[in-house]
């Protein structure tokens, strides 16, 4: 079997989400097939500045082909122009100038994928809002198996996406709440899908004594693994976390992973490591009390799927419904909405160690069940499987024509996502997995 | 080695001192006591996040009030305005122009442009030059009819007077505006407020039953203590009241209780004695709450639930450390008070036997007062000879005085 794998960005220190994501998937699978990437020069998600020389390159045994970015990323005009689409009523042609605008544009990759498509069974794509997933998905929809990563922002709301979700052979959604969006965004009932997620590369054994040792970590602690940015929702937790310990008796530090676009306060119980590597990020993890993952955006947090492996309970934002969905399934985490539940939470899970351990073994088991790679293997390969078995009944529709691109009857993309329905979706995964 | 003693695995079932209702061959046999086990086992492993989540909400709750948001209050404040501003009493047009003038800024009055101007030559003025020439021409011949000054004059004055009043007229619709504008804030700020009011008053009262029914179970522990205090001490001849004979007879010397009883009173009095005292307390509860404890207008067990220890499924919080002060009693106490002899009773043994030797010690200070007693009617009664007197316990069942030698 012959695999062709999209990503926008592709490289063994990318640490984005679905890029990880897609090289996670691609060096697993590698055992069952022959696997081949496809992907852009870029480096910087923000820049898209073309980094890596074009051509033949090969990735922890993959081979990888990069083609160069037509232009870097205007951050006025990109700016300009999703304040145009996700807040007025617009026209196709604008959706298409607002994908051009936020990049990565690779017309050659598109080429050499229409070309190779022809030669391999399945092309799998990553992170449906980028053009290479995009404009791959139109190109060689009759193999296109889709890996949206989508989050619900504003983005997902775009019209020229629901034609994708319902064209492509299959989609692998990341979660149950990721999978009820989209039909109920697209209407893409017909299209095969399964919820599979990721995996992760959980080391054998942990050393909490050394990262204590290493990082000073004497107290209790509690760890955040991310970018530290307000959109990740770090300036909350900064909040919460100062008045949790105003009030509190208990000594507790907040210690942080990850690379600061935020300032970070200073405080004596705020411990920010920095980036570090992933043997120590593990041994952090498995030596805190808990994860806190504030982030209101998310399409799976392979960090909570990380410590819930490690056997520690996760607390996490409720406005995320992905992250809410994944707490109640696994019966592994807490959730909060404001500084008061978050305190409350946070005390409830510290001062019954019978419950945190518990939590812990929930989410244990919870990462065997659903993340262990033997389980995500087997679902992509039966999908595989299954698309072989039966031809695709129904193709890509076409895109507007000139006039109608033109015409200004779209509606903005922010209300097309605030009318989607919301919260967890719980009952589904807990009737599949008994 | 895995424990396979079935009493190891039995002992496992004690839960907030409650034996599973286990008896005869299911607690000889060990696969139901295994299964049985299992089962508790899983159950300690299940955990519902959900359910977790709603009792700390609910204790948020219970603790703050409802919290509402800065909008949810504008919101709320919006509605109660929208009731005052009845369109059957207000115009509804005057209304929507408040409104507006409220959300547009008031314009400074544009000066009226002058309806007309009126000078000397503007009677003769026209666009077309020839007549204009005409009428310059025969000018002097028009005065020579009549004069036209005066009437220039007028039509000037009229002019300069329409101008003052369309000013005045714009000044007083600014002023006016504005003052629209002013009374329509206040009155929506006004409202805002007590909206926000309101909601802290709702939100106090609910912290003041809470705090009340706090204070209403400390003073429940103080009195039940006093109670095992008195109970515990050996009533003197003189006194009437019934004492409990569980307290006095400690259980371990049952002879000496029966030889000391005399028949037929234990059954009848204890329980008169139990009644008399629930009657009383009740009698001294303040008004505003249930017989069971809880303050009127809040759940029953709300307060109760605070009270719990971490064992009754809530954690230990920062807030409810006044609550766990109290001491080891982390039960119901309101349940525990309205049984009252029987729950004395048992708590007797655990206290009275250090308390008790406190109390002969007053006892014996007290002796010369209690060893004359005034007989009365009360000290006839039945329930005074359950008692013995302090000499006659052996001294075999007497407590270790912790202050004497």
């Amino acid at each position: 079997m012959k695999l062709v794998f999209v990503v926008q960005r592709y490289g063994a220190e990318i640490n984005g989400g679905g890029e990880l994501h897609a090289r996670y998937v691609a060096e697993r699978l590698a055992a069952h097939a022959d696997v081949r990437v496809l992907t852009t020069c870029a480096r910087d998600y923000v820049t898209w500045r073309n980094e890596w020389p074009p051509g033949e390159d090969r990735v922890n045994g993959i081979p990888v082909e990069r083609f160069a970015v037509a232009h870097e990323r205007n951050l006025i005009d990109f700016r300009e122009r999703s304040d145009r689409i996700f807040r007025d009523p617009h026209s196709v042609q604008e959706e298409f100038r607002w994908l051009d605008s936020q990049g990565p544009t690779s017309p050659t990759l598109i080429k050499r994928l229409a070309r190779v498509a022809d030669e391999c069974d399945f092309v799998v794509l990553f992170s449906i809002r980028y053009g290479p997933a995009f404009y791959g998905a139109r190109f060689a929809a009759s193999k296109a198996v889709l890996v949206p990563t989508a989050e619900r922002e504003a983005s997902l709301g775009l019209s020229i996406l629901q034609p994708v979700f319902r064209g492509v052979r299959a989609i692998m959604y990341n979660t149950f709440e990721e999978r009820a969006m989209i039909t109920a965004l697209s209407s893409n009932e017909h299209v095969p899908g399964v919820v599979v997620g990721v995996g992760s590369q959980i080391p054998d054994t942990v050393d909490v004594e050394r990262a204590r040792r290493t990082f000073g970590l004497d107290n209790p602690y509690i760890i955040y693994v991310g970018r530290i940015d307000s959109n990740k929702g770090c300036a909350d937790l900064f909040r919460h976390f100062t008045e949790y310990t105003d009030g509190a008796s208990r000594p507790l530090d907040l210690v942080l992973i990850g690379t600061p676009v935020l300032p970070i306060p200073s405080h004596p119980r705020i411990k920010h490591l920095g980036f570090v590597a992933d043997r120590d990020k593990f041994d952090a993890i498995a030596g805190a009390e808990l994860l806190v993952m504030p982030s209101p955006y998310e399409s799976l947090s392979m960090v909570a799927l990380e410590a819930w492996a490690l056997g520690r309970p996760v607390l996490a934002s409720a406005r995320c419904d992905v992250l809410v969905g994944q707490c109640v399934r696994s019966n592994a985490g807490l959730y909060y909405e404001d500084a008061r539940e978050f305190a409350a939470a946070l005390d409830r899970i510290l001062a019954d160690p019978a419950l945190a351990a518990t939590l812990g073994r929930n989410g244990r088991a919870f990462y065997a069940r659903h993340y262990s790679w033997p389980v995500i293997e087997r679902k992509y390969l039966d999908m595989f499987e299954q698309l072989r078995g039966e031809p695709a009944e129904y193709g890509m529709e076409p895109i507007p024509g000139w006039l109608a691109r033109r015409t200004t009857t779209v509606p903005p993309a922010a209300v097309v996502v605030n009318a989607l329905p919301t919260g967890p979706v719980v009952g589904t995964e807990r009737s599949e997995s008994r | 080695m895995a424990d396979q003693n079935p009493q190891h695995g039995r002992r496992q079932h004690f839960h907030r001192g409650r034996r599973p209702d286990r008896r005869g061959d299911q607690r000889r046999g060990p696969g139901p006591a295994q299964s049985q086990e299992q089962a508790v086992r899983e159950h300690r492993e299940h955990v519902d996040v959900e359910q977790i989540m709603r009792e700390i909400r609910s204790r948020i709750s219970q603790r703050h009030g409802i919290e509402l948001t800065t909008q949810q209050i504008q919101e709320l404040a919006a509605r109660r305005l929208e009731a005052i501003l009845d369109p059957r009493t207000v115009k509804p047009s005057l209304l929507e122009q408040i409104r507006r003038s409220t959300s547009t800024p008031v314009d400074a009055p544009a000066t009226p442009e002058a309806t007309y101007t009126f000078e000397d030559t503007t009677i003769y003025e026209t666009h077309r030059g020839a007549l204009r020439f005409f009428r310059r021409l025969l000018n002097p011949l028009l005065k020579l009819f009549f004069n036209p000054n005066p009437i220039s004059s007028a039509l000037s004055a009229q002019a300069k007077l329409n101008q003052a009043a369309a000013l005045r007229e714009a000044e007083r619709d600014r002023r006016q505006a504005e003052w629209n504008a002013l009374h329509y804030e206040i009155l929506q700020r006004l409202v805002l407020e007590i909206a926000r009011t309101s909601i802290d008053a709702q939100q106090l009262s609910m912290r003041v039953e809470a705090l009340s029914a706090k204070v209403e179970f400390a003073e429940r522990r103080a009195r039940s203590i006093e109670g095992t205090l008195q109970q515990v001490r050996p009533a003197p001849r003189h006194e009437s009241g019934p004492q409990p004979p569980q307290i006095q007879q400690p259980p371990r010397d049952s002879a000496s209780a029966e030889a000391t009883t005399s028949p037929g009173a234990p059954e009848s009095a204890p329980s008169e004695g139990g009644r008399r005292r629930r009657r009383r307390r009740r009698g001294r509860r303040p008004q505003g709450f249930t017989p069971e404890g809880a303050p009127m207008g809040v759940a029953p067990g709300a307060a109760v639930t605070e009270a719990r220890g971490p064992e009754g499924g809530d954690a230990p919080d920062v807030d409810d450390v006044d609550d766990e002060d109290g001491g080891p009693d982390n039960g119901d106490e309101t349940d525990a008070f309205d049984a009252a002899p029987s729950a004395d009773a048992e708590a007797a043994p655990v206290q009275s036997e250090v308390v008790a030797s406190a109390v002969e010690e007053i006892r014996s200070e007290e002796a010369p007062v209690h060893s004359e007693p005034v007989p009365s009617a009360a000290d006839t009664s039945a329930d005074t000879q359950t008692e013995p007197p302090a000499a006659e316990v052996p001294e075999s069942s007497r407590p270790p005085d912790p202050f004497g030698d």
